[in-house]
């Protein structure tokens, strides 16, 4: 997966803040949920915190995540997720 | 004293030039193309069958069918307002422009030699002339001065003295002030209507309940504000210009028309080396109308590259294709030191300047550079949905 900084919106329309950016991730195991290992071509060194978010549920846009909070070989911490709807990774200010 | 000389409805007087056959009808400013379909500012014929300025098309056509929509002549409008300046600054007055069709001026200098204060401001109104039916106010301070020319009728002076003045200012709205339309209905709701209704409250409470915005409207209402007045240099600008044999719409061509305008008038002797602070495109449209577009350069440079790159994305905003190109090198400055600054500006000065630093990004990155953040959600767990990036106008 190669990160997509999205498509630009209307020059004069308002535009979500925060919006999720494709990220590289390697994960350990088999299967979406694993843990991940490598993000954007940097090393995991520790995984902080891992959440699920569930939501609108009842649209036909649902929302399943599985968030982890993790400190990167660089010393960075960043926040990715796995859309468990899609299969894709992401990267975003939680 | 502080003289203020404001002209009503400027743009549209200045579209109606030359066609007095509108004045005794009813006529509004036209939307701007690619702009939504409100109407501008309107006369007085017009708002006496219930026109008002911002009023949806559909609705203005509909409440007075006869409502002529003529088109704003941006070029003509501002080349009147500078020739009036120039008038005004040729009778002796330095000149603070607040905006177009409103300006200030102190009238100490002029009063002994225009023998008072009566025949000083006669002075003013006589160098612009009775056709633009200017009106003047002077006071003690700047508001004073702006509150009394709103009041004051086409072609005569008010004059309000100091010990006149809390009396004067009372009974006036809060629309004299330049407040926010959420701020304005939140004072309204609270039955504050009057400039002394507002000036009759305690400045610490009108701060803690309306913020920064209340405060400074407190302060300009009873008098705290700073009321100097800062009179422009003067004006120095070389103009070149080029017609076209027939009207060209193509933006390359338009391109290096404008570019050789720029190496002109970069060539020109009398630019001594200065290099120019503001520049301004204009344009004579087919079908009579004009375009303008000037911008301040956050320093003055020389270089035609980077007024080039400056001017060249202004071109695609044309509205119909040109049949004469104009190029304005305007405030030439000799040096391009910058002037450290002894006292910090606060109030309205700042948010002046902070205006113009926004005008600036976004003539250097696009109107999107300058944008709020406004919470929509912040309870929601998706983190996109708790706020949105809205692109700012002011």
């Amino acid at each position: 997966m190669v990160a997509d900084s999205g498509t630009p919106g209307d020059s004069r329309s308002a535009r979500r803040l925060n919006e999720p950016r494709r990220a590289l991730v390697v994960t350990r195991g088999v299967g979406g949920a694993a843990a991940p290992v490598n993000v954007n071509r940097l090393g995991v060194e520790r995984v902080r915190e891992e959440w699920r978010v569930v939501d609108r549920w009842w649209t036909e846009a649902p929302v399943r995540r599985r968030y982890f909070d993790v400190v990167l070989e660089s010393g960075q911490h960043t926040v990715v997720y796995l859309d468990e709807e899609t299969g894709g990774w992401f990267t975003q200010r939680a | 004293m502080v003289a203020c000389l404001s002209i009503p409805v400027f743009a549209l007087r200045a579209a109606l030039r030359g066609r007095p056959e509108l004045r005794r009808r009813p006529v509004a400013l036209a939307p701007e193309p690619g702009a939504q379909p409100l109407v501008g500012a309107c006369n007085a014929v017009a708002e006496g069958e219930g026109i008002r300025a911002g009023m949806r098309l559909s609705e203005a056509l509909a409440t007075c069918p006869g409502l002529v929509l003529v088109e704003a002549d941006e070029a003509g409008a501002e080349e009147a307002w500078e020739a009036l300046l120039r008038r005004l600054e040729d009778a002796g007055f330095a000149v603070e422009v607040a905006r177009e069709g409103c300006v200030y001026f102190e009238t100490a200098g002029l009063e002994r030699l225009a023998g008072g204060l009566d025949a000083a401001l006669g002075r003013a109104l006589a160098a612009v002339g009775s056709e633009w039916q200017p009106r003047i106010g002077a006071g003690t301070r700047r508001f004073t001065a702006l509150a009394a020319a709103t009041v004051a009728p086409p072609n005569r002076i008010l004059v309000v003295d100091d010990d006149e003045s809390a009396l004067f200012l009372e009974p006036l709205p809060l629309d004299l002030l330049a407040l926010t339309p959420d701020r304005r209905r939140e004072l309204s709701d609270l039955g504050i209507k009057r400039l002394g209704q507002l000036a009759g409250l305690p400045g610490g409470s009108v701060a803690d309940r309306l913020g920064a915005d209340g405060a400074e409207a407190w302060r300009i209402v009873t008098g705290v504000e700073g009321g100097r007045i800062d009179g422009r240099p003067p004006a120095e600008e070389i103009v070149e210009e080029l017609e076209f044999p027939e009207a060209v719409g193509n933006e390359l061509t338009l391109g290096k028309a404008l570019g050789a305008l720029l190496d002109r008038l970069l060539a020109r002797p009398e630019r001594g080396g200065r290099a120019p602070r503001r520049v301004a495109v204009s344009a004579r449209l087919v079908g009579g109308g004009s375009w303008r577009r000037a911008l301040t350069l956050r320093e003055p440079t020389a270089e035609p590259e980077r007024l080039r790159l400056a001017l060249r994305p202004k071109l695609a905003e044309l509205t119909a294709p040109v049949l004469a190109l104009r190029l304005e090198l305007g405030e030439l400055a000799e040096g391009v030191g910058t002037q450290a600054e002894l006292v910090r500006p606060c109030g309205s000065r700042l948010r002046e300047r902070l205006s113009s630093g926004l005008r600036q990004a976004r003539v250097g990155v696009g109107l999107d550079a300058v944008c709020s953040v406004v919470e929509v959600a912040p309870w929601s767990r998706i983190p996109e949905r708790r706020a949105i990036l809205v692109p700012r106008d002011d």
